[in-house]
């Protein structure tokens, strides 16, 4: 086992997947927030080729005109892959309630955008006939890093299965753009803001620990004696156990005879 | 004999349907002149269930799918998957096999070894079955194993000796971790046990894996053929729909087990005895 990809072979898989997937819940069509980052654009790459680039479409929600360089990384990679890209500023419905509910926050304020940019993706979806393809990576699934009914929502997720450092891998094989690839991730909750600054680790040491702890199923102890620094299995381990809350549905209390997640149990694909 | 491996991707719940399926390749196989069709686990129904095993189950005495099937069986053996309930056991669903021909089931395997850990359920759902045994059919004596009952050693062991020349093994294995080749890293564990058992139980080992996905999980595909001599005969693509036909020699299980007399020289009585004696032990 190692961290190592096979392009072709995630290729397959992943566009197999999206577009069975799709056909199971009857849609042709997909739909994803394209942030000019790399996730957004390794998933509308996959979905490009799953369902063809008339069936994908790449909403491009901004907040003002903070981040013009990310808008133009966006509409270039929409232009490359032939997809459909509106760009809906959301500043008006973010500023309009900020206005009533003033904060310093600035994680407030990111929180409010990504669940912004879902509240518009769902709307689109119907308007489009569309299914929401998601494109939060397995790195930010486990350390929980991203706004639950956020940028986390979605209806499929082609993405979460692969850690960062994979996704570049994938997008390297992709061959998206190098303006793309060579960015430093970051969430855009604000200027400046990178990923790597606020996790305060990089992702490919985020990535190789988690790699020991989740598919090698290594102990914390374990990870420590093969030569990963104490302090950062100790906070990953911290991250993963804090935002276990966003990676499932939220508990309901057991009352009756047979209950919804506790023994009333069906496939995801009923009846699909 | 001439085989034919569907290599398929039943729908999640909808027998009706795969039902439908089934007919249609028992018809392919069958203008390709196949003697025998073989489909994956739980062929009639998918396999995620969970709640959904009750409203699949079939009664193999009574129920029409399976009339069907017999009925088909007339021209080609047919070997397929279901959830079994039985009007004498009700309330009891086995993950089942059943093996068809000449418009009779000649034999139906229940599935002993239900992996229940991980991505794995099957104990929570299914019954267990009791039984490993090989069975007379008009190209010899044969077996069906389901999915993780092929992995047991002793499973394998006990067809073996049962006296079975053929073993059949359906299969609806997930596809876990990246390999450098084409398929997952999972693949290669069934393969290998595929060569060993063509080699050293000297049996024609025919494995039937699904395709498609539920749930998020994708089913590896991959199906193949080893000889008694523990030759790779074909080999399905991995992760892709295929129905792959082939030939093989019934007479290739005398020349191996005449070569390396692995079968005349096996000692059941010398393995029940120390059976007896492990057991024995746990008791204490």
């Amino acid at each position: 086992m190692s961290i190592e990809i096979n392009g072709p072979f995630a290729v397959k898989i992943l566009t197999t997947f999206i577009k069975e997937e799709l056909a199971k819940f009857g849609f042709t069509r997909g739909i994803l927030g394209l942030s000019g980052g790399l996730d957004s654009t390794v998933c509308a790459t996959l979905a490009a080729r799953a369902l063809g680039p008339k069936n994908v479409i790449g909403l491009i929600m901004p907040y003002g005109q903070s981040y013009p360089r990310d808008v133009e990384d966006a509409k270039m990679a929409a232009r490359r892959l032939k997809i459909k890209a509106p760009v809906i500023d959301i500043a008006p419905m973010v500023d309009a309630y900020f206005m009533k509910y003033p904060t310093d926050s600035r994680v407030l304020r990111g929180n409010k955008m990504a669940r912004e940019r879902m509240s518009i993706l769902y709307d689109h979806s119907v308007r489009e006939n569309a299914l929401i393809l998601g494109t939060s990576n397995k790195t930010e699934l486990l350390i929980g890093y991203g706004t639950i009914h956020g940028d986390m929502a979605c209806a499929i997720n082609p993405l979460g299965d692969l850690y960062k450092t994979q996704i570049r891998q994938l997008a390297a094989y992709l061959k998206v753009p190098k303006a793309i690839l060579a960015k430093r991730p970051t969430a855009g909750l604000w200027p400046g803001q990178t990923d790597e600054g606020e996790i305060g680790l990089t992702y490919a040491d985020v990535d190789k620990i988690l790699y020991a702890l989740v598919d090698e199923r290594t102990s914390a102890k374990e990870a420590i004696a093969r030569g990963f620094k104490k302090k950062q299995v100790k906070k990953i381990m911290a991250m993963i156990k804090a935002s276990e809350f966003k990676r499932q549905l939220p508990p309901i209390a057991k009352i009756s005879a047979r209950s919804i997640g506790h023994d009333f149990l069906y496939p995801y694909d009923w009846d699909k | 004999m001439k085989i034919a491996l569907a290599q398929i991707a039943p729908v999640l719940g909808d027998v009706r349907k795969n039902l439908e399926a089934h007919l249609q390749i028992i018809d392919k196989a069958v203008k390709e002149k196949a003697d025998l069709v073989v489909f994956p686990e739980l062929s009639l129904t998918g396999y995620r269930l969970r709640d959904l095993v009750e409203t699949v189950a079939l009664d193999p005495e009574k129920a029409r799918e399976i009339k069907e099937l017999k009925a088909r069986s007339r021209d080609a053996a047919v070997v397929f998957g279901f959830v079994e309930e039985k009007q004498s056991e009700k309330g009891l669903f086995y993950n089942a096999a059943a093996f068809c021909a000449k418009g009779r089931i000649l034999h139906i395997h229940r599935k002993v070894f239900l992996p229940t850990f991980g991505l794995f359920e099957e104990l929570r759902f299914f019954a267990q079955g009791r039984n490993i045994q090989s069975f007379a059919t008009p190209w010899g004596k044969m077996g069906i194993l389901i999915c993780r009952d092929f992995l047991h050693l002793n499973a394998g062991y006990l067809l073996f000796a049962g006296g079975a020349e053929t073993m059949i093994v359906i299969s609806a294995a997930p596809g876990r971790g990246f390999s450098e080749g084409k398929g997952f890293a999972s693949s290669r564990m069934w393969e290998l046990m595929g060569e060993a058992m063509g080699r050293f139980a000297q049996m024609s080992v025919l494995y039937v894996n699904r395709v498609g996905f539920e749930d998020g999980i994708a089913f590896a595909g991959g199906s193949f053929v080893y000889s008694p001599m523990g030759k790779l005969l074909a080999k399905a693509a991995y992760f892709e729909r295929e129905l792959l036909i082939l030939e093989i020699d019934l007479d290739d299980v005398r020349r191996a087990r005449k070569n390396w007399p692995f079968k005349r020289d096996d000692k059941p009585e010398v393995t029940l005895e120390i059976l007896q004696r492990i057991i024995h032990e746990y008791r204490d």
